[in-house]
């Protein structure tokens, strides 16, 4: 294992692809730092760029987009009090405080340094846990690969927020759009309605890059115009200076809640579809509950910082560890990332390290790398970014949407798929204002064929359906799905219970 | 009068009917046990049961709900949604039509226009340069360098 980290480290750091990854990072601290545009937007605007490349230099410079985003989204959360990302909300409780109390470089440099460290410590999860998980899955006939996927979508439709019905009907949806196409096993034509191009069925990444990005940008859309502006509450002339090993001393004296909270963000990030910006409110959360002093948080205590930044850099480990053992995406993100995987005819899944094992060790290496690289963009950059981030939506729109749809024709060179993107932005949007779940719709689409593929060889190997059931492992998986869903009611109810109780106080976190 | 998930509700419960009863019509095959209806009628068949449950639960939330004034809520812009999908829908739609580099240009001046309307002469030089710039450099990047054949148009050929 070390020797091929160490192979793939020598690899990262040449010149092909340490410029990949070194861009990638680059432009995911300015797409973290942007308020309004998310990690995926920033991956699904560098996708179509890496469709001319290998394929480690297109993972590296997604994954230096995604690291580098986790990053890049606490510089307004600290400065501005403005989050740059959902996954740096918590970051603003504390970091802003401790900026206006007139230390903006002690708040910037807490929270980068804790990501660094919650992000190593990551990488070390990430590592050693990959391999023995995909090995594992290795033993999974198709009845545990269906259990499984099954669990994954359960899990997701029961984690999102709000309604768990409406969790379960996005994640239905989701795989409703997989059943149009040809069946995969006789290619007999099903719910095509004539339409030649649906035959194939429906491409992912299309769906994906639309739903994703015009919930967000039609999202921003309509409060422009209004009377929204961006406060900018911390003087661009204050010094951001500060002594980085006072910091580093600052974070390595709490060293239980730099450990538990990027546990929380790996445990959070192995769990599909959840995502960040739970990973760093929970940390946050349970920093105040296990704090001997929980009214001091809110008032810029290093606590706060260090809890929810550690947690939302370590949540990329457990996203890239679901990914590459399992072939199921942590998140949307991962999800562009098994997109950009199939379009260069990988597999994904168990078999992705044995069969692959120079890039999956490559990008084990691309993703330790990046945190050197984030300190490299930010130790003389900071400052810019304040300067980069008040780059007007009305231009970055347009931009990001057309190279959506270079994203979304450069596929398979067809204009289908861009007509497959206008549609589903329209759903995504529509899902936004019907309060449905974007998660669980996404991962239905993902994992739909894979459930099929999977309950047609079972069926096929053996018609008895109790198999699912019986066998051990597909059994535990198929009740943990079903605990999971009534986990949620329990907790949907207990949520009720308590908002009709207090009168609706603190419904919010 | 029902709410706006109740209305979700219904909608995905009628369309999965419609698609169930139109996989009634396909075929088996006397080669595999399970024929091209099997999975598709388990998935709209859920999705139906989510969508009734999604209806009803709303009906009957709605009825022991006290009449409550809706909340206050910012006043979103709507209007400048539509004509964004609107001029993207013509981009896309154009995009066969006039190629890649004319459809950019266009498309990214008019949502830059719509969404910050340019003041004077320096507001539409900014508009202009946006688009070229846009264009240009992607169009650049792609076909020179990542070698990305963008569409060209068939009644441009550019």
């Amino acid at each position: 294992m070390f020797e091929l980290l160490g192979a793939g480290i020598a690899n990262i750091i040449q010149f092909k692809y340490l410029v990949p990854l070194s861009i990638g990072t680059l432009v995911g601290v300015v797409g973290g730092a942007l308020p309004g545009i998310t990690i995926t937007m920033t991956v699904i605007v560098v996708l179509p760029f890496t469709f001319g490349l290998e394929p480690l230099q297109g993972l590296s410079a997604m994954i230096g987009v995604y690291v580098g985003g986790e990053c890049g989204g606490l510089i307004t959360s600290c400065l501005l009090g403005i989050p740059g990302k959902p996954s740096a909300v918590a970051t603003t409780f504390d970091g802003f405080p401790m900026a206006k109390k007139g230390e903006p470089g002690r708040a910037l440099w807490l929270g980068i340094w804790a990501s660094i460290f919650g992000g190593l410590l990551g990488a070390v999860f990430l590592v050693a846990t990959t391999e023995p998980l995909a090995r594992m899955a290795l033993q999974f006939g198709p009845w545990e690969f269906f259990s499984l996927f099954v669990l994954a979508l359960s899990m997701v439709a029961g984690l999102a927020e709000g309604s768990l019905i409406k969790g379960l009907v996005a994640g239905a949806l989701g795989l409703v759009v997989t059943v149009l196409g040809n069946d995969p096993v006789m290619g007999q034509a099903r719910l095509t309605f004539g339409i030649r191009f649906l035959e194939g069925g429906i491409p992912f990444l299309p769906v994906l890059i639309g739903v994703f990005a015009f919930a967000q940008i039609m999202s921003e859309v309509e409060r422009m115009g209004g009377a929204y502006k961006a406060i900018e509450a911390v003087d661009r002339g204050v010094s951001l200076a500060v002594s980085h090993l006072k910091v580093i001393g600052e974070i390595l004296s709490r060293p239980v809640l730099l450990l538990w909270s990027t546990f929380i963000g790996l445990a959070i990030g192995v769990l599909p579809g959840i995502g960040g910006s739970a990973a760093n409110m929970l940390a946050y959360d349970q920093a105040k509950k296990f704090s001997r002093h929980p009214e001091k948080f809110g008032s810029g205590i290093p606590e706060g910082i260090i809890a929810s930044e550690s947690s939302n850099n370590s949540n990329v480990a457990g996203s890239l560890v679901t990914i590459m053992a399992f072939g199921i995406p942590g998140d949307a993100v991962t999800a562009v990332m098994l997109g950009a995987l199939t379009i260069h005819g990988i597999q994904s899944g168990p078999l992705f390290i044995a069969q692959n094992a120079p890039l999956a060790y490559g990008m084990f290496a691309a993703y330790i790398v990046a945190h050197a690289l984030v300190l490299a963009i930010l130790f003389p950059g900071v400052r810019w970014m304040l300067r980069i981030v008040s780059i007007p939506k009305a231009v970055l729109f347009p931009v990001v949407l057309v190279l959506c749809v270079i994203g979304a024709y450069a596929l398979n060179n067809t204009v289908d798929n861009v007509y497959v993107l206008l549609v589903f932005g329209l759903c995504g949007y529509g899902m936004v204002k019907l309060g449905l779940p974007l998660a669980p719709f996404i991962l239905g689409v993902i994992l739909g064929d894979q459930i099929e593929i999977n309950l047609v060889r079972s069926i096929m190997t053996d018609s008895n359906p109790w198999l699912f059931l019986t066998r051990p492992i597909s059994g535990g998986l198929l009740i943990a799905s079903v605990l999971s869903v009534a986990l949620s009611v329990w907790q949907h109810r207990r949520q009720q219970k308590r908002l009709a109780a207090g009168g609706g106080e603190d419904a919010d976190f | 009068m029902l709410s706006r998930d109740a209305w979700a509700g219904l909608a995905v419960l009628a369309a999965s009917l419609v698609l169930f009863a139109l996989t009634l019509g396909l075929k088996d095959s006397p080669l595999v046990p399970i024929g091209p209806g099997f999975y598709p009628r388990i998935v709209l068949g859920i999705t139906a049961l989510f969508g009734a449950m999604l209806l009803v639960s709303e009906v009957l939330a709605q009825r022991g709900r006290q009449p409550v004034a809706p909340p206050m809520r910012d006043k979103l812009n709507y209007a400048l949604v539509a004509i964004s999908f609107a001029i993207f829908g013509l981009y896309v739609v154009s995009l066969p039509y006039l190629g890649f580099r004319i459809a950019t240009v266009a498309y990214v001046a008019a949502a830059n226009a719509t969404l910050d309307p340019p003041r004077g002469v320096r507001g539409w030089a900014r508009v202009a340069a946006t688009a070229l710039v846009t264009a240009f450099i992607t169009h650049l990047i792609f076909e020179r360098y990542l070698t990305v054949l963008l569409p060209r148009g068939a009644w441009t050929a550019f």
